[in-house]
């Protein structure tokens, strides 16, 4: 055991030294400023507006939320400036509605939408069926998406970059004939990784969730980052150990986070719904994520399985590449 | 000459700097394939009811406006609504008309819409009689494409930069940069042929994807192609900088990183927020990319006069920087 605490020193001395706490630091705190003032302020869409010309003040009842423009040129004017708006023609004794349209349903409520406020009509409200303010939501949203982005990308390279560096300077075959089980190098490393997202996690959620809900959630997450994060960890091992340089490394890093985080992130936050995506297995892993951020049940007992399988086969392939790694010492 | 020719050679062997050089032409072709998929649906209103509790003709009603998934249960269509990656607005039967259903999460329009969907509903008579005039207004999808494109073809010229910055620290690395200190060329003409190599590919990579992308006119070729000579110069210039600051392969990806990172979210962002103020609109320009991506946007926009504005900046950019870096490397040789 005091092996095992020597080596995991080791690795946390490496990593202080390749600045990569430092690096996570950064993207903590880039990622708390861009969501505290830039993406909860940004991301909310409104109705349309609706602007009106009406010189003959036909459409007494119409109501506050429309604004009336004193002329024809004006109304042109405003909706060139808000191509989301809807315009009311109401002179010469028609109703001419004005607007651009990106689809032709939307465009059909669009208009009927302008209409309708030019009466009077009782107050509605929908029926919430929820928990959550918007707010709320984006905030869960974002920072899932975040901290999954991180994972993939940030924690991949760093764990691929310190396998490196030792590998360049012979850690690994040194480690050959030292007195030490081989599985703890791996397992150290893997340790040392694991903890430094979960607390990256930890802290993510609870500068932008917000203390109160960051409580309910916090194990879930904790689960589904764990997993994450010992996959790609094991997976940064195997591209480090076969990969001959970091400059390839580069390359396979670049083309896992655009094709693999890309589809995800498409099929998980918009409408669009790909066949395939549920043969990508980053898809379940962000969905499980997600799920833990919105506290739902989704997560089915095969997918639990699947992730124990997927890291048992990596460890095991990682334990082989690196025996043959060892191997060549001899 | 001959020594550009090594160069040259130290490059086709290095599959890293090809696939790098070819990454932004199969984007812009993947881009241009995406322009045949119709996202024009994407942005339409999703309306889920219960099975036999909504009558056919309020079905037919719902569909004018957009999709109508039909649910078994109750706890279905709640689960339906309240899934964080739909905006579903759920609709019942209630008394002669009928109610809507939120999740409570949704972007303002959506629980604007909800809430005035009944009243749309009893009032979808009168509504009828209107008279329409659909505006002819650039798609705003549209937009978004040419930006997308734009910033592909930044990432192509911004390969000259990663090439050059690679190839410095790696002959760092392998000890080269020492043996080139006593070789008898000089100072100038070193830094030439460093450039040359990644302005080269950086170049020819954004004309390949900008004739993917792109169809113009004789002069505004002319005019997208002086863009492209000025960005891709000082990308490989900035990659000069990036060898020559940072000490290890580790470092050097970081700071590609965090540059790349700068010359693409300064105009998009730019391009997605439309700053106005003419102080922040100016400090914007000291991102070279920035006067780039004006410029391409102008000429796509048909107004390739705008674009000469761009293109002096660009220029600008291109002989501080040079200069800059030549009475760096002047200073470190003195020291030496």
């Amino acid at each position: 055991m005091k092996h095992f605490g020597a080596l995991l020193m080791k690795d946390v001395r490496l990593m202080v030294s390749g600045k990569f706490f430092l690096m996570s630091l950064g993207f903590l705190i880039l990622y708390t400023l861009y969501v505290n003032f830039g993406y909860i302020r940004f991301m909310d869409v409104g109705m349309y507006q609706v602007y009106m010309y009406d010189p003959e003040g036909t459409q007494k009842e119409a109501s506050s939320l429309v604004h009336r423009v004193p002329s024809e040129k004006e109304l042109e004017a405003a909706l060139l400036e808000d191509d989301n708006g809807v315009g009311i023609n109401a002179s010469n004794g028609k109703l001419q509605v004005l607007y651009s349209e990106e689809s032709k349903k939307a465009g059909c409520h669009k208009a009927d939408y302008a209409i309708s406020l030019l009466r009077q009509s009782e107050k509605y409200n929908a029926r919430i069926m929820g928990i959550q303010t918007p707010e709320q939501k984006a905030r869960r949203d974002i920072t899932c998406e975040l901290l999954f982005f991180e994972m993939i990308a940030v924690g991949f390279l760093g764990i691929a970059a310190v396998i490196f560096k030792e590998k360049n300077m012979g850690v690994i075959r040194v480690c050959a004939i030292l007195p030490v089980k081989r599985n703890w190098f791996l397992l150290s490393k893997i340790t040392v990784f694991l903890l430094s997202d979960l607390v990256f996690a930890i802290l993510l959620t609870l500068f932008n969730v917000g203390l109160s809900d960051t409580a309910g959630i916090l194990p879930g997450v904790l689960l589904q980052t764990a997993f994450l994060s010992i996959i790609m960890a094991l997976s940064g091992v195997i591209c480090a150990l076969l990969l001959k340089d970091f400059r390839q490394f580069t390359l396979a890093y670049l083309l896992i986070t655009i094709f693999a985080a890309t589809p995800v992130f498409m099929s998980a936050n918009t409408p669009i719904k790909l066949e395939w995506i549920r043969f990508h297995p980053f898809y379940h892993i962000y969905m499980g994520l997600k799920n833990a951020y919105f506290e739902m049940s989704g997560n089915s007992p095969l997918y639990y399985l699947g992730c124990l399988i997927a890291v048992g086969g990596l460890f095991a392939v990682t334990l082989y590449i690196f025996r043959r790694e060892m191997g060549k010492e001899r | 000459m001959k020594s550009l020719l090594y160069q040259l050679k130290s490059v086709l062997r290095d599959k890293f700097c090809l696939m790098t050089f070819l990454l932004p032409i199969v984007m812009a072709a993947v881009l241009n394939f995406a322009d045949s998929v119709d996202f024009t649906s994407v942005g339409d209103f999703q309306f889920g009811i219960l099975e036999d509790n909504v009558a056919s003709h309020t079905i037919t009603w719902l569909e004018r406006y957009g999709r109508v998934i039909v649910y078994g249960t109750q706890e279905e269509l709640v689960d339906a609504i309240n899934e964080p990656s739909t905006n579903l607005i759920g609709v019942e039967k209630e008394g002669n008309g009928i109610g809507t259903m939120l999740s409570g999460d949704e972007l303002d329009i959506f629980r604007q819409t909800a809430n005035t969907l009944p009243i749309l509903y009893d009032q979808r008579k009168s509504v009828a009689q209107r008279e329409v005039l659909v505006l002819e207004q650039p798609n705003v999808m549209e937009g978004f494409q040419d930006m997308l494109i734009v910033a592909t073809l930044i990432v192509a010229m911004f390969m000259g930069c990663t090439f050059n910055a690679m190839n410095m620290i790696s002959e760092k690395e392998d000890g080269v940069a020492y043996v080139n200190e006593i070789l008898p060329m000089s100072r100038s003409r070193y830094i030439l042929q460093k450039l040359i190599v990644g302005f080269a590919g950086g170049c020819l990579s954004s004309i390949i994807t900008a004739c993917v992308c792109f169809r113009y006119s004789l002069q505004e070729f002319a005019f997208m192609l002086i863009l492209i000579v000025l960005s891709s110069f000082v990308a490989a210039l900035t990659g000069l900088f990036i060898g020559k600051v940072s000490a290890g392969m580790m470092t050097g990806v970081a700071y590609i990183k965090i540059i790349m990172l700068l010359f693409i979210a300064v105009p998009v962002l730019d391009f997605l927020v439309e700053f106005q103020h003419p102080f922040v609109a100016t400090l914007l320009y000291l991102v070279p990319s920035q006067a780039a991506f004006e410029g391409i946007m102008n000429l796509l926009a048909g107004s390739p006069e705008l674009s000469v504005k761009d293109i002096l900046i660009l220029f600008a950019h291109c002989i501080i920087w040079f200069f800059l870096y030549l009475s760096i490397s002047r200073q470190k040789k003195k020291k030496v």
